[in-house]
């Protein structure tokens, strides 16, 4: 049987002893849980590589053991990061035009909605031709150029940015405009600050898709038509069978990715009226 | 000044539905008048046009002797939306102030008005952060900020419970006497509007037309008491005969 002090005072100290106990506990339990998400799914992915080294029996030029690719970009490091700067620089570069042409179009389509009816279609044209073929004609009109490189990563990534950006410009609360048309505000002062902070939810996630995926399409094209950058990297490993340089970038490329990716939604979720919504006083 | 309202021949189609039926009134300065009818009956499209919200199919308003478009650009309009049109990453007390940075004109001070509306103390919290009624005793804050001389009012006080719905509607009253504006008020509670109102048009089912404009025989303002007088109780049942009598619920 628990015994039940009966002094008020006493029953308040053991409250009090007790709870610090629960507060170590708690934190032992997010430590765990800290550990459990970085561990758990590195140890899976380790698994599944070295599962698949054993069953399915393939060279190691084609599927190395992680060791040694770990090794591989270790020792290769001045190469490979010559040669990732090259592909950031195409990234980067891409991934800020992608913006300022998705946003630009979406804001331009909102002031002028005939704009709409007449590039839209040039837009999804361009959106749905293969990238191969739009890199045939870039390489051979540009040749392997920056210029070459960051259009491909252009034409991948305004799209999401001028669909999500259109869509979060349309999704301001009816209400609130009759309200600044009424106050007779300016088209300026609604879009700045009724139209573009509801689409700024919208922006964001469109950043996070093309955010990583500059990354992603730099090296793809870079693989294409380049020799600088890790897709060029690539490229060359394969020729030399050299797997475990092929492994080396793939790494490198998916940690930039996610990186980015984290990034974003880290910025994102501060910039977003929505969460600061939440934190309720 | 106040200005007044002149509706002439008024009309409004939706597609094929005709929403309201050629609607004539004049509203004079300063002269606080109610609509009241039933739902859909076109009450909150009358006000929109006077906001220059929506345009009539024929007919038209003039607030003054402009049309709405030269009121809403001269910043005479305030115009209070039955759901609330606060932006929901200001605080209440930067809504109240944001409607005078727009109009450029310092109406109410928007801790004063805050706190008029019962208001103290959340002045610095989120639509989120808010309850329902409260957001919308911002919306009303926020609307009137620029103490505008025309009052076009849609349901104000629906969101609100009684308690707060009499007090505001007190705060308008006296407000009212101090600097008149005209008023006009959509409501569906009739008791509110022949206490709030001069005159009172109710309007019959879809498509709105205008059945008779009650006359509130006793002068501005009413206080609590007005509720056990004799006017109160005839022209409130006066209204309620003819919104039940023609079938037309008022909900």
């Amino acid at each position: 049987m628990i015994e039940v002090p009966s002094d008020p005072t006493q029953q308040a100290a053991t409250a009090l002893a007790a709870e610090p106990a629960i507060r170590r506990e708690d934190g032992a339990r997010r430590a765990l849980g800290l550990v459990l998400r970085i561990v758990a799914p590195l140890a899976s992915i380790l698994a599944l590589w070295y599962l698949a080294i054993y069953f399915s029996a393939l060279p190691a030029f084609v599927i190395p053991r992680p060791e040694r690719v770990l090794q591989t970009l270790v020792n290769d490091r001045s190469f490979i990061t010559v040669h990732l700067v090259e592909t950031l620089k195409v990234a980067t570069i891409g991934f800020i035009l992608s913006n300022v042409v998705g946003i630009g179009l979406a804001v331009l389509f909102l002031a002028f909605p005939i704009g709409r009816q007449i590039i839209m279609p040039a837009a999804i044209t361009l959106r749905n031709m293969p990238y191969v073929a739009l890199v045939t004609v870039l390489v051979l009109a540009f040749g392997d150029s920056l210029g070459s490189k960051v259009t491909i990563v252009v034409l991948a990534g305004f799209f999401p940015v001028l669909v999500n950006t259109s869509r979060g410009l349309q999704a301001a609360d009816p209400v609130a405009l009759d309200r600044m048309r009424v106050l007779n505000a300016s088209w300026l002062e609604t879009f700045l600050h009724v139209r573009l902070p509801y689409a700024l939810p919208f922006i964001v996630s469109a950043q996070e898709i093309t955010g990583s995926g500059s990354i992603i399409v730099a090296i793809a094209a870079e693989w294409m038509i380049s020799s600088t950058g890790l897709g060029y990297i690539i490229n060359r490993a394969m020729q030399q069978y050299r797997g475990d340089q092929v492994y080396a970038v793939a790494f490198l490329a998916a940690l930039l990715s996610f990186g980015v990716y984290a990034l974003v939604h880290f910025i994102g979720e501060r910039l977003n009226w929505q969460s600061a919504q939440t934190d309720r006083a | 000044m106040s200005e007044p309202i002149s509706i002439r021949g008024v009309t409004r189609r939706f597609g094929r539905t005709l929403a309201l039926d050629t609607v004539d009134l004049e509203v004079a300065a300063g002269e606080f008048v109610a609509l009241v009818g039933p739902s859909g009956c076109g009450k909150t499209t009358l006000l929109r046009i006077a906001a220059d919200l929506v345009a009539p199919t024929t007919g038209e308003v003039r607030i003054g002797d402009a049309p709405p478009a030269q009121a809403r650009r001269s910043r005479l309009l305030g115009f209070v939306s039955q759901r609330p049109a606060v932006l929901p990453w200001k605080r209440a007390v930067d809504d109240v102030a944001f409607t005078q940075r727009i109009t450029g004109r310092r109406g109410f001070a928007p801790a004063d008005l805050l706190r008029d509306f019962g208001l103290k103390g959340h002045e610095e919290k989120r639509p989120a952060q808010l309850s329902g009624g409260m957001v919308q005793r911002v919306n009303i804050a926020s609307a009137i900020a620029h103490d505008p001389q025309v009052l076009l009012m849609d349901e104000p006080f629906a969101a609100l419970d009684e308690m707060k719905r009499e007090e505001i509607g007190d705060w308008f009253a006296t407000e009212l006497q101090v600097r008149p504006k005209t008023v006009l008020f959509v409501t569906h509670h009739i008791d509110e509007a022949v206490i709030l109102a001069d005159r009172i048009v109710v309007f019959s089912a879809a498509p709105g037309r205008i059945l008779e404009v009650v006359q509130v025989r006793r002068p501005r303002p009413r206080g609590p008491e007005f509720r056990q007088d004799s006017v109160f109780v005839e022209t409130a049942a006066h209204i309620r005969g003819l919104l039940f009598a023609r079938g037309g619920v008022p909900a």
